[in-house]
């Protein structure tokens, strides 16, 4: 009899509804509620500083610039005459122009600019969406990354599987990192088949 | 002054009112406009209160199905977001539409929300609740409720626009088709009690829970379930509104309307929706009374915790099912609920005649 399916599923229907009206919604309620951002998340282009000294990792040699789209990062980095090295004088990021794609990020090959996961620049006059060096570095200072500069320090043999696992890990200093990781692995296995014996 | 006989029973206080207004000396007749006008100003409150409270639960409602929060603003769980939203609309602009029918134009809402408060004459709220006991009851309800389908096609005509005629022509058809079941299985209902005043038709309910109507195997849950499909059809709600379809429509009859012509037609829609849940509890589910011989709480709660119930039933059959097309609901309503609802009233005939029930 179709008329009874038909019922049967008019009601299953208002089950799944019922069902759905006593769950939890699964909105957040934004000002007061925020998503932790993910790491990789594009948000405003920062400046990152070292570690150690807190100075800049820019050293103005504009692929950055070369490699925006839209045109809001502007470099003022002129070449010293005497020791044919850029000096960076100003960094600027023009927001308003800005349209997240990375390329940036991905062009640096020092670490230097990066894309941080805050999201919220409204404000009530549009100049100030144009970040100076100082505010980018300010903005950047808490910005987690990975140093990938310092390529002088020897890396450890390659042993077994623990340490490729120990390296794509973000890490502050990998190579020091890699090598307690391991010991530690090793241990828990060791003890799982003391366990299990 | 008999005083208030229950505990929370609000019809003491009313005589007592009334006694109050009488002890001042007026004439009879000033007295009838007194007590009518105080009455009726009163009515429009509670319901406007209901409207808006109904329109703030839709939207919670809506919004919880579909795991979102909704309102969250304005109060506790935007408790007054109906108000501001109200406030809102009294503040906007009244676009007029150069092509409109004036008179048409202008009286459509107000007929419409005229409409969706007359009703309530004849419907008992509690014990003694009452504004006019007319032996006519349910036969008036029927009749007014059905100018609301007059004031959409006015709507529809007067903005002058393909989109809200074609809304009013749709509300026309659609209420024409669906009154008849509709009527058919209050009849049952009349057949059964003999009278066609409510208060008749909820005293042959008193007692036990199954002495209400829904319950009388087996034409009492045929004649609820039909009457559901058909009020929500005349209360223009989804699975049923046609006349509103957004997707087809634009926004059906009150397309060209803005600012409070358009509140008027909202809180007239929203009105409706809790007539015929009113409807539906005095006529299957014992109206006022609880489910017990003893009452433990007045009997107008008892009236609006069945309501709501009603209304909410309603609520997730919006947000529950898709919209029918228009043949599907003429189909539906000619091929299938009026067939079923006329045999359901011989059965109920039949059953009343041969005195097969308790």
């Amino acid at each position: 009899m179709g008329i009874y399916k038909d019922i049967k599923n008019l009601l299953l229907g208002m089950r799944i509804t019922g069902k759905h009206l006593g769950r939890h919604a699964i909105t957040i309620q934004y000002p007061e509620e925020k998503w932790t951002m993910p790491e990789r998340s594009r948000g405003v282009v920062v400046l990152l500083s070292d570690k150690e000294t807190g100075d800049l990792n820019c050293t103005g040699c504009l692929l950055c610039m070369k490699a925006c789209p839209s045109a809001a990062i502007r470099i003022d980095a002129p070449r010293d005459p005497e020791t044919k090295k850029r000096k960076l004088l100003s960094f600027s990021v023009d927001n308003t122009h800005c349209c997240f794609c990375g390329l940036c990020e991905e062009a640096c090959n020092f670490c230097a600019i990066k894309m941080a996961g805050n999201y919220e620049m409204s404000v009530e006059d549009k100049d100030t969406l144009v970040w100076d060096m100082n505010k980018l570095q300010e903005m950047g200072r808490d910005v987690p990354y990975v140093d990938t500069r310092k390529k002088r320090v020897p890396k450890p043999k390659p042993t077994t599987e623990p340490k490729t696992s120990a390296e794509l890990k973000p890490s502050d200093e990998p190579e020091q990192k890699i090598q307690p990781k391991s010991e530690n692995k090793n241990d828990n296995e060791n003890k799982d088949t003391k366990d299990e014996g | 002054m008999n005083g208030i006989i229950a505990f929370g029973e609000l019809h003491g206080v009313f005589a007592w009112l009334y006694d109050l207004l009488v002890s001042t000396g007026l004439p009879q007749p000033w007295l009838d406009i007194v007590r009518y006008t105080a009455l009726g100003a009163m009515m429009f409150g509670v319901l406007s209160l209901i409207a808006l409270f109904l329109v703030w639960w839709e939207r919670k409602i809506a919004g919880h199905i579909q795991q979102r929060f909704g309102p969250m603003r304005n109060g506790w769980h935007g408790w007054y977001q109906t108000i501001v939203d109200a406030v809102k609309l009294l503040q906007k602009e009244d676009i007029l539409v150069v092509a409109r029918d004036k008179m048409v134009f202008f009286w459509a809402p107000v007929l419409c929300f005229l409409v969706a408060f007359l009703a309530y004459v004849t419907i008992p709220f509690g014990e003694g609740l009452i504004v006019a006991d007319l032996n006519v009851g349910i036969l008036y309800i029927m009749a007014v409720t059905t100018f609301t389908a007059i004031s959409l096609l006015m709507a529809g005509w007067g903005s002058n626009n393909k989109y809200a005629l074609l809304g009013g022509m749709r509300s026309a058809a659609q209420a024409v088709s669906y009154e008849v079941p509709m009527v058919a299985s209050i009849l049952v209902i009349v057949v059964f009690v003999g009278s066609l005043s409510m208060v008749d038709i909820v005293n042959a309910q008193s007692g036990f829970l199954y002495n209400w109507f829904i319950f009388k195997v087996p034409f009492g849950p045929i004649a609820f379930v039909t009457y559901i499909i058909a009020a929500t059809a005349e209360a223009n709600r989804t699975p049923f509104d046609i006349p509103e379809a957004e997707q087809e429509l634009v926004a059906g009859y009150n397309v060209e309307y803005s600012g409070m012509k358009f509140a008027m037609f909202f809180l007239a829609e929203f009105i409706n929706g809790f007539t015929v849940s009113a409807i539906a509890v005095t006529l299957f589910l014992g109206g006022w009374h609880g489910p017990l011989n003893g009452s433990f709480l007045p009997s107008w709660v008892w009236f609006f915790l069945k309501t709501f119930g009603i209304v909410f039933l309603l609520m997730m059959f919006r947000w529950t099912y898709p919209r029918l097309r228009v043949d599907q609901l003429m189909g539906f309503a000619w091929k299938f609920l009026v067939p079923v609802t006329f045999a359901n009233l011989i059965l109920g005939a039949i059953i009343k005649y041969a005195g097969w029930y308790w």
